[in-house]
């Protein structure tokens, strides 16, 4: 299996050292380029769909593998692998920045640094934990992605169920940016709102920064307090900025707070 | 205006009224809901139908409210995990499904559209919205929503019946398999000692003098029996045999006529009923495709069964013919004979070693055997009978091919 044809892998930049950015729950690697750009003149950057969105192969998603979130970070480790890539900065966004800490967790040598951009070990809440979410939220917007799929899936759902003789319809899900099969993000969905890996933080010996929005709804300053107390050797900067992707809302002040926690990139090789 | 006078008249009028709609009025009582937000969602300003839709007062929403916070929770989160990320990278959403929550708690489903705007920097300035209220569609869209879940379940229902089929069936097609493998094997076990006791039985019958006078019928007796268990032996070995051929033999178009007088021939080389005679009749349907083999084995046991259950005291007559029934070819063989209590035995009737005369002498895997080729052949088998009168077999075969008649008439052989 072509893991970088799955993944929809895309390397640019110039650097010895790589950065790998991993798009949250919505939407796919194209998010990400108000701030890459900041980062192709001293790394090489590394962009990758989740098996499920964007131009990920669709038919890879099978629902009973990716029912956590380790199935993620295993493929994020079998990117890095087949690029032969070791001690690189990953930058997750959301549910991604949770599947960075598991990667990291598993094979510590293949990062050097993680930027977790908007995290949450857990959307609901729980006893002496404030995850923002209850339960029926996260029914309500299963529901309400329902009635946002309604009258799309039909014609899109033969490309999810393995018909990539039907261009045309692969075409219609590569142009509708950010969407993506219904059955899929119904899934993922569950999978990530549902997801709690607050267990895991303490095991993470890789250097984390925690970068947070002032105003997200999806992750609140209680969830980052919290992330910054259980993860070993990491630092939270908070973000002033509304909404759950700083990297959209705030791209400036993003890409500055990375590079200030990165510090000087070595010099590109010869 | 009256209607007569449409045709010339009215059109300048109606342009300067169109001309002199107010636009804050059109903004205001529009019919459907406008606000403007800044990038963050923060209302700065609604028009009145989206007001009265809400029941707010625009001073409790200007400044102090976001537009995603009028949602109910899912929508919000549906917004800032999807509307707002989206805004922000291609500048607009269309047609977006959320849930209006308004003033007094109750909610109202609306479909949005909105633009982002930009500074002369680039930077996000304004977000324009448009809400309509879509209470009506949104009752058909759950209907459909609904209708696709029960959908989806039945599928899955049914791809989980259609798995246990498959596991039902490949474990029968094992235990077939094993079944094959073992009566194969055990006729072939047992047919060794078999013939070392026939061999046995024959030099002590030479060697051995019985002074008993009963001994010698019962000696026959003994002899009779070897000879039965020999011939069942021989019966399963063929049928395993012949279930291993029919795996790899090809069908052929055979000639009816020709192929039945073979055999015909071959059963008065060895009849001891006197005076039997066939009649022919293959003018409706002069071929048949199915394995050469098949064909054979069924005919053989048809045609032997009806001499053998012959009505004792009556010569058997047997009447074999063909047709086209619908799409498929009928082999019928006809006889006179002792017939079968179908009442009684139609369940049983093509089981293994089952028998139905006791009194004549068989082995009782001629009509399994029958069975089984017609099956494998695609077909199935009719039975009609009445004891002291006779018996018709219907052999249905769907996978025979019309064939045009030709000159095979109807033909009489008498032994």
């Amino acid at each position: 299996m072509d893991v970088l044809r799955r993944n929809n892998v895309t390397v640019s930049g110039a650097g010895q050292r790589a950065i790998v950015f991993v798009h949250g729950f919505g939407c796919d690697q194209r998010m990400w380029r108000m701030v890459t750009p900041a980062f192709e003149a001293s790394y090489q950057t590394v962009l990758l769909d989740l098996v499920g969105a964007g131009h990920s192969d669709l038919a890879a998603y099978n629902p009973a593998r990716y029912s956590t979130l380790a199935a993620h970070a295993e493929d994020v480790l079998a990117v890095l692998a087949a690029l032969k890539l070791t001690r690189v900065v990953l930058v997750g966004h959301s549910v991604s920045a949770m599947i960075g800490v598991l990667a990291a967790i598993r094979e510590p040598d293949r990062f050097s640094h993680l930027v977790l951009v908007a995290p949450s070990p857990r959307f609901v809440n729980d006893v002496g934990y404030t995850g923002g979410f209850e339960q029926a939220d996260i029914d309500e917007l299963l529901e309400a992605m329902d009635n946002n799929y309604l009258g799309w899936s039909g014609a899109i759902t033969p490309v999810i169920m393995g018909h990539p003789e039907q261009p045309e319809l692969t075409a219609e899900l590569n142009a509708s940016f950010c969407r993506t099969d219904p059955t899929i993000a119904r899934h993922f969905a569950r999978v990530t709102f549902l997801a709690d890996n607050r267990a895991e933080l303490p095991q993470l010996r890789t250097p984390a920064l925690i970068l947070q929005g002032s105003q997200d709804a999806l992750a609140p300053l209680a969830v980052g307090a919290y992330l910054q107390q259980h993860l070993p050797n990491s630092q939270l900067v908070v973000l002033n900025t509304s909404g759950h992707c700083p990297h959209l809302s705030a791209p400036q002040a993003t890409v500055a707070a990375i590079h200030h926690y990165l510090g000087p990139a070595p010099a590109p090789s010869q | 205006m009256s209607t007569a006078a449409a045709a010339d008249e009215p059109l300048p009028e109606l342009d300067l009224r169109l001309t002199q709609e107010n636009l804050e009025d059109l903004y205001e009582h529009a019919p459907c809901g406008y606000c403007s937000c800044l990038p963050d969602g923060t209302l700065v300003k609604l028009n009145q139908t989206l007001l009265g839709w809400l029941g707010y007062t625009a001073p409790e929403l200007v400044a102090r409210q976001c537009l995603q916070q009028l949602f109910t929770v899912g929508g919000r989160l549906h917004y800032e995990m999807y509307c707002a990320p989206l805004l922000l990278l291609q500048n607009q959403v269309r047609e977006l499904s959320y849930l209006l929550r308004r003033k007094d708690g109750t909610t109202l489903p609306v479909l949005m559209s909105a633009v982002l705007l930009r500074d002369t920097n680039g930077q996000p300035l304004v977000v324009r919205v448009t809400l309509f209220d879509i209470t009506e569609r949104r009752k058909y869209e759950q209907e459909l929503l609904r209708a696709r879940q029960h959908a989806d379940e039945q599928r899955e229902q049914l791809a989980r019946a259609n798995e246990e089929l498959t596991r039902k069936n490949e474990q029968l097609s094992r235990i077939n398999a094993d079944l094959d493998s073992f009566v194969y094997t055990a006729s072939h076990d047992l047919k060794q000692p078999i013939d070392n006791m026939t061999g046995l039985f024959q030099e002590l019958r030479r060697t051995v003098r019985f002074p008993d006078a009963e001994a010698v019928p019962m000696l026959d007796m003994f002899a009779e029996a070897l000879q039965q268990i020999l011939s069942t032996i021989q019966g399963l070995t063929e049928v395993v045999q012949l279930q291993r051929q029919l795996e790899q033999v090809p069908t052929e178009t055979i000639e009816l006529r020709s192929f039945t007088e073979e055999i015909v021939r071959s059963l008065q080389q060895r009849l001891s009923e006197p005076a039997a005679t066939f009649a022919l009749d293959f003018q409706a349907a002069p071929t048949v495709r199915m394995t050469r083999s098949s064909l054979h084995s069924m005919l053989y046991n048809l045609l032997s069964n009806s001499l053998r259950y012959a009505q004792p005291g009556r010569p058997p007559h047997v009447r074999v013919s063909s047709a086209h029934v619908g799409n498929a070819l009928v082999l019928s063989v006809q006889d006179n004979g002792r017939g079968i209590d179908l009442v009684r035995y139609e369940q049983e009737l093509f089981q293994l070693f089952r028998r139905f005369h006791p009194e004549v002498a068989g082995s009782g895997m001629g009509l399994y055997l029958v069975n089984r080729l017609v099956n494998q052949a695609g077909g199935r088998i009719e039975v009609e009978s009445t004891v002291g009168k006779g018996t018709t077999f219907r052999v249905f075969l769907t996978t025979g091919i019309p064939a045009a008649a030709t000159s095979s008439g109807p033909s009489n052989l008498s032994a």
